[in-house]
């Protein structure tokens, strides 16, 4: 028997945009004068090759309208794919949203067992599991109430419970985790260790990144339909934090000046002396800015500009505040900006950098959030930047 | 056709209570419940026959009226609700694995209920006014055809609704040229003046099934004429090729289901 529980491969999807709604016999006309395989196709999916092996854990991370829900619906067969293969062991879980087939006005015992029915379970089957779902789901008399009156956290809570009790072979699960409240996301976390523990294969989406990590075997990464990244949890998770952050700053980022100076790029470095961009509360961080003189100026100014997710100034100097002389500029060089402590709270933030003329009438070049880094932090303080102050009491 | 057939089979479960759920949300919060599947008929009746037996003096029957109308009901309903089967259920087909043809063909099964305990309480009627159940063994070949058709024109409306929203548009008024072009408020005698000169005529109406299922109805419950067995054949063997079509336009088309909704 193969251990291969998902095979995947060269699987891509494509899809047909349209304006707007459905087709009508209006739209119909128009998709005729448009050529086929014109810009209005939309491959949400390309070229994915991956497999799973049995009884473990893949998690889906990417950003919305990445194709995670798309690469799940084909997996489970809700859609076709365009092209590849798919080939898959055992039994699939086919239901991909918590309670997707309910009916508002059946109740939630009904619901149940319709649910099961589309999965493919008879009554019988059901009915063994019945007191397993109502058990997990504990909503109590409102089992024989139309789920239109329950709250988001039941109508949840039902479908999990329904999803995992009819105990596929694989558990497709798409964003589960993202929902329900505290105690009832432990509550999936522990079914799902369950889970693992029989050998079941699992393939979840969640944009929690922390928890993923935490359950999956490996991590797929992806990015408008195709694979960036795919392997062990930690460095596919860290991968995909520094695609994000540098998404973010290129979104961000703007740049200007009149060019006799031009800033060619900054180097992050840890302690250590190694390339990152991810740094730990307290850390040394080190920039090596480099530049390059188009026309030879006289005396100069550099400065830095850290700014916040939220785009606030958290901290700014220059050279000339430092009280450093930077003498007529020429050829190409750097200068190196050290921050012996980084006391910025948990978060993303944004490196500013500038390059003027010292009487601050000229700016040769300046680029507004074009790096972004990230900052670990388990220190107990309020605020973006920590100040060190003590208390006394009398 | 024949793994269809076993994957239908095989989900009979799933079947009976989508056919359930159908039945049961019909009516769900309405407070005359069923009775709404009687009253529309009723009403509609009551209409016609005022406006045609009162107003127009057409010399019609009430038996010929009404079952006229309680019969042309499970077609009409089946077309209303179809084009509705797989778009009003989006969520379940982007998000769940399963024959998709059950979605109409519980429709039309759910609407195939409500029409056998409709035409339960016509039979009823019809023993007061007087039985004439001499034919009634065409019955369960008039219902077996009504279904087929009904089955053939809402899969192929309820899939290509999916990709052309104006059929739902559509279906209004091709049901009210149907319904005129079928004898429900009229019966096939009464066009004998047309189609006794143009006998091709009488021919090409039998083209429309609902002619022919319709004719067979009223001979089994009213003891009416049999229909020639020419234009018997017509009605059937174009029910045959509606009821293959819409299974094979559905099949044809539900693989791109889930990338339209």
């Amino acid at each position: 028997m193969s251990d291969i529980a998902i095979q995947v491969e060269g699987v891509g999807k494509r899809f047909r945009l349209r304006s707007s709604g459905g087709r009508t016999l209006k739209s119909m006309v128009m998709d005729m004068i448009h050529a086929p395989g014109s810009e209005r196709d939309l491959w949400a999916l390309k070229d994915i090759n991956f497999t799973v092996e049995r009884g473990s854990t893949l998690g889906l991370i990417g950003a919305n309208g990445a194709g995670k829900s798309t690469l799940l619906s084909v997996l489970a067969g809700t859609m076709m794919p365009t092209e590849g293969a798919i080939k898959t062991t055992g039994v699939i879980s086919s239901l991909l949203e918590l309670g997707a087939g309910f009916h508002p006005d059946l109740t939630g015992r009904e619901n149940v067992f319709l649910a099961g029915a589309i999965m493919g379970l008879t009554r019988a089957q059901m009915n063994r599991r019945l007191d397993a779902i109502l058990e997990f789901a504990d909503i109590g008399k409102f089992i024989d109430q139309p789920v239109k009156h329950y709250s988001s956290g039941m109508y949840v809570r039902l479908g999990f419970a329904v999803a995992v009790e009819v105990d596929p072979d694989i558990l497709l699960v798409d964003e589960v985790l993202a929902v329900g409240d505290a105690s009832f996301q432990r509550k999936c976390l522990r079914r799902m260790s369950e889970f693992r523990e029989q050998k079941k294969t699992m393939l979840i989406i969640s944009h929690d990144l922390g928890t993923i990590q935490s359950v999956s075997d490996q991590i797929l990464f992806l990015d408008h339909g195709r694979v960036l990244g795919h392997g062990d949890p930690g460095k596919v998770v860290g991968q995909y934090e520094t695609f994000w952050r540098n998404q973010a700053s290129s979104e961000r980022s703007r740049e200007w000046g009149t060019r006799e100076v031009i800033l060619t790029g900054a180097e992050f470095s840890d302690e250590a002396g190694h390339a990152s961009t991810k740094f730990s509360w307290g850390q040394p961080l080190t920039v090596r800015l480099g530049y390059e003189v188009k026309t030879p100026v006289g005396r100069s100014v550099f400065g830095f500009g850290i700014s916040d997710e939220a785009g606030r100034l958290v901290h700014g100097s220059n050279t000339e505040i430092a009280a450093v002389t930077i003498p007529g500029l020429s050829g190409s060089g750097h200068v190196v900006l050290k921050i012996p402590s980084l006391n910025l709270a948990r978060g993303t933030y944004f490196f500013s950098f500038s390059v003027h003329s010292a009487d601050h009438k000229v700016n040769y070049h300046r680029m507004d959030n074009a790096f972004a880094i990230g900052v670990e932090s388990d220190k107990n303080f309020e605020g973006i930047c920590f100040m060190p102050s003590e208390w006394r009491v009398g | 056709m024949i793994g269809l057939v076993k994957d239908i089979v095989a989900r009979r479960d799933l079947l009976a209570m989508l056919v359930a759920r159908n039945v049961k949300i019909r009516y769900k919060e309405s407070v005359l419940g069923f009775l709404w599947t009687l009253l529309g008929p009723v009403f509609l009746i009551a209409i016609y026959a005022v406006f045609m037996k009162i107003i127009m003096k057409f010399p019609m029957p009430m038996t010929v009226l009404v079952s006229g109308i309680f019969v042309w009901q499970y077609l009409a309903m089946c077309l209303g609700d179809s084009s509705f089967a797989i778009i009003g259920n989006a969520n379940l087909v982007k998000k769940a694995c399963f024959p998709r043809i059950l979605l109409p063909f519980s429709i039309v099964l759910a609407n195939f209920v409500n029409f056998v305990l409709s035409l339960l309480v016509m039979l009823v009627y019809l023993l007061f006014v007087g039985p004439q159940f001499r034919e009634i063994a065409w019955l369960p070949l008039a219902m077996l055809a009504h279904l087929a058709l009904c089955t053939g024109v809402s899969l192929a409306l309820s899939a290509l609704n999916v990709f052309f929203r104006d059929v739902q548009h559509l279906t209004g008024i091709f049901t009210m040229a149907w319904f005129f072009l079928t004898p429900v408020v009229y019966d096939v005698s009464m066009i004998s003046s047309i189609t006794s000169k143009y006998p091709i005529l009488g021919q090409l109406y039998f083209l429309n099934p609902m002619a022919g299922i319709l004719s067979l109805y009223r001979t089994a419950l009213l003891g009416s004429p049999l229909p020639s067995l020419n234009s018997l054949a017509i009605s059937v063997g174009v029910t045959v090729v509606v009821f293959v079509a819409g299974i094979l336009i559905f099949q044809k088309l539900q693989p791109g289901f889930a990338d339209e909704l």
